[in-house]
């Protein structure tokens, strides 16, 4: 699955660029594996971030490494950030998806373009360009799809 | 008791131990993994390169079709091929200019050398990541060497080969947010002194144009193309077009939005410049 969605997203996807914005399918599907991972299972988060972060760098021009180290570490404040907002009947409420998934996501492309990009700490702004908000709001429509589904295919089987 | 707090913060220590452990088994295991990068990348990204050739021309029809639906009919066709006449047209007013403003004999020596003295080594276009770098079907077995220059039919600069594997290379295009390439604005009034200037990549497939010097007349409509400065590239090949200027009096320079003249998405096949030799 992660290796049909790197194919898509550096392909396919190209052709339908938001204001040159890509969604970042493989980062959606990550972040949805570890939002309904375990709670206690670090390692399951860790394997998710090896799998992802492998087809995020093999794709980049970069070392294969940046990516798999901040997913692991992204995936780890994630599933802490979870713990502390649990609820009784449900583990998984979508009015804490969107915004994790947003705080992820930036933190996500910041880190990654500072290092892909080389940037300076004050050009801050620049990194910020406009097609990272459009990839954004592109990769979240995305994730909120694979939620519905997930979450319908879980109900399913339960 | 206290032997109980003992024992848990016993437990701790082995806790963080075992973590510190596994931190650096990890980072071990990903720098052994990148002492073998390009063989892995290149392995990987020759096995799919078919699929992801595919997906690449599945998204140009369907965007195709979208953008004809979109457009009522064939005027997305026929916007395509206007654009490409277009392109060829600016091109050879480029290429003439230059021959009027120097020394007529020798800039015709120097344009036709560099019109047909060049080998081109065509190449498809395999994919795109969200950095501005492209991939394209030619790697180091097939002649391409790192710095080469890539253009596109019209003589449109695309970017240069930033990284060389065995069965295909990265472009830096001109947009990546690295990419600094020098230009020259195309002037009317051949009188003119020549406007020297830079365009600067943006990120997003977009570009801007930059250290224009103050008093320089630009205008949108203006057509930008590679200088003679630039070592990195040939001279006089096509790179963008000024839409609007960004007026700012406290910049020592002036700066330009600007419209590249290279579109991914009619980028099926690039040229890398197999044989140019940067000027002393």
């Amino acid at each position: 699955m992660f290796c049909f969605f790197a194919l898509l997203q550096n392909s396919f996807f190209t052709y339908f660029n938001l204001f040159g914005g890509v969604p970042n399918l493989i980062f959606a599907l990550f972040f949805l594996l570890i939002f309904f991972a375990n709670q206690n299972s670090a390692i399951q988060v860790v394997l998710w971030a090896v799998v992802a972060g492998f087809f995020l760098d093999i794709f980049s021009y970069s070392f294969i490494a940046p990516s798999i180290i901040l997913l692991v570490v992204l995936g780890l404040i994630i599933k802490k950030i979870q713990s502390t907002l649990k609820t009784r009947d449900d583990n998984y409420p979508a009015v804490y998806y969107v915004p994790l998934f947003v705080f992820s996501f930036l933190a996500y492309a910041l880190i990654i373009s500072i290092y892909l990009n080389y940037i300076e700490v004050r050009k801050i702004a620049f990194v910020f360009s406009f097609n990272i908000i459009f990839s954004l709001i592109y990769s979240l429509i995305f994730a909120e799809l694979f939620f519905y589904i997930y979450k319908r295919w879980l109900k399913s089987i339960r | 008791m206290n032997s109980i707090n003992k024992l848990s913060i016993n437990k701790k220590n082995t806790h963080w131990l075992k973590f510190l452990i596994g931190g650096i088994v990890f980072l071990l295991l990903l720098f052994i993994l990148n002492l073998f990068v390009s063989p892995v990348r290149n392995s990987f990204l020759t096995l799919f390169s078919p699929i992801q050739k595919t997906f690449w021309a599945a998204g140009e029809s369907s965007s195709g079709f979208f953008g004809s639906l979109l457009n009522s009919g064939s005027l997305a066709k026929e916007n395509n091929n206007l654009k490409q006449t277009n392109q060829n047209l600016l091109a050879q007013i480029a290429v003439l200019q230059s021959i009027e403003q120097g020394n007529q004999a020798q800039s015709l020596v120097s344009a036709s050398c560099q019109n047909s003295g060049f080998k081109l080594l065509m190449a498809g276009v395999t994919g795109l990541d969200d950095n501005d770098i492209l991939s394209i079907s030619k790697g180091s077995a097939d002649g391409v060497a790192q710095d080469m220059p890539v253009i596109n039919q019209q003589n449109v600069l695309v970017g240069k080969v930033s990284k060389v594997y065995k069965n295909f290379s990265k472009i830096t295009l001109i947009s990546n947010k690295n990419s600094v390439t020098n230009i020259k604005v195309q002037q009317s009034d051949l009188t003119l002194p020549e406007i020297d200037g830079v365009v600067r990549g943006n990120g997003g497939l977009t570009a801007h144009l930059d250290l224009i010097p103050i008093n320089s007349s630009i205008n949108p409509g203006d057509i930008l193309v590679t200088s003679s400065l630039d070592k990195s590239f040939p001279k006089d090949l096509l790179v963008a077009q000024i839409t609007e200027k960004i007026k700012n009096d406290q910049k020592p320079f002036q700066q330009a939005k600007i419209n590249l003249f290279f579109d991914v998405k009619k980028a099926d096949n690039l040229f890398v410049i197999t044989n140019y030799k940067k000027p002393e």
